[in-house]
């Protein structure tokens, strides 16, 4: 397999990721679906206050990622 | 009671008081409306700053620090969580996330090559021109706020 369509392929699995969470959020939203939403899953985890400290840092640590470094 | 003539707000279950986020129907536009300037500007100058400098990591301090001190000090009305979740409705949620991070697990473990690049790989090109760079900044610290709301 060349290295283009390793990359490609690399690339489609990150794309298809995306889409799968933009799917489950979109099914999340119909009325009586047993899936989650993302903020009710996040907010579920941000009970404690150590979720809470946790996934805060997480979103710090994103924009550190992207925007800093 | 002593209170029971005293006409309370906040405090009921799964809020939280703290200072009035939304005071009054003109009063929340021109809040908004000041509140989104401000970010946009921010924002802008925010992607204005090379990366890999001490102006780079300031800028992404002060929201950090702004929003830990709102959400300690002042917190404002949260959404209420759910009292649990349905686990086979979330499990759809772990595998998807857990594929995300082995999918870049693995992109990490070859050294980001150009074969198998990381994600950050393929993002830091995208936000590389400074509107795009702004506009990532700004949904950044959107997405802060909505998790300081949670």
């Amino acid at each position: 397999m060349s290295i283009m369509s390793t990359r490609v392929l690399t690339i489609a699995g990150f794309v298809v990721l995306i889409a799968a969470f933009f799917l489950l959020e979109y099914l999340a939203r119909r009325p009586g679906s047993r899936i989650p939403t993302l903020g009710q899953w996040l907010g579920y985890l941000m009970r404690p206050r150590i979720g809470r400290v946790l996934i805060l840092l997480g979103w710090w640590w994103l924009g550190w990622h992207y925007f800093a470094r | 009671m002593a209170t029971d003539d005293v006409t309370g707000r906040g405090d009921r279950l799964g809020r939280r008081s703290g200072f009035p986020l939304w005071p009054g129907r003109r009063g929340k536009r021109l809040r908004a409306a000041v509140i989104g300037v401000v970010l946009a500007g921010y924002a802008w100058a925010a992607g204005a700053a090379a990366p890999l400098t001490t102006t780079s990591l300031v800028f992404v301090l002060i929201p950090g620090v702004v929003l830990a001190a709102i959400a300690y000090a002042w917190p404002p009305e949260r959404i209420p969580p759910p009292d649990r979740l349905d686990m086979t409705g979330m499990f759809w949620w772990v595998i998807a996330v857990a594929a995300l991070f082995e999918w870049e697990a693995s992109a990490y473990k070859d050294n980001s090559l150009p074969w198998h690049p990381s994600l950050t790989d393929l993002i830091n090109p995208m936000i590389g021109p400074h509107v795009l760079r702004s506009a990532a900044i700004l949904l950044w610290i959107m997405v802060g706020w909505a998790l300081v709301r949670r």
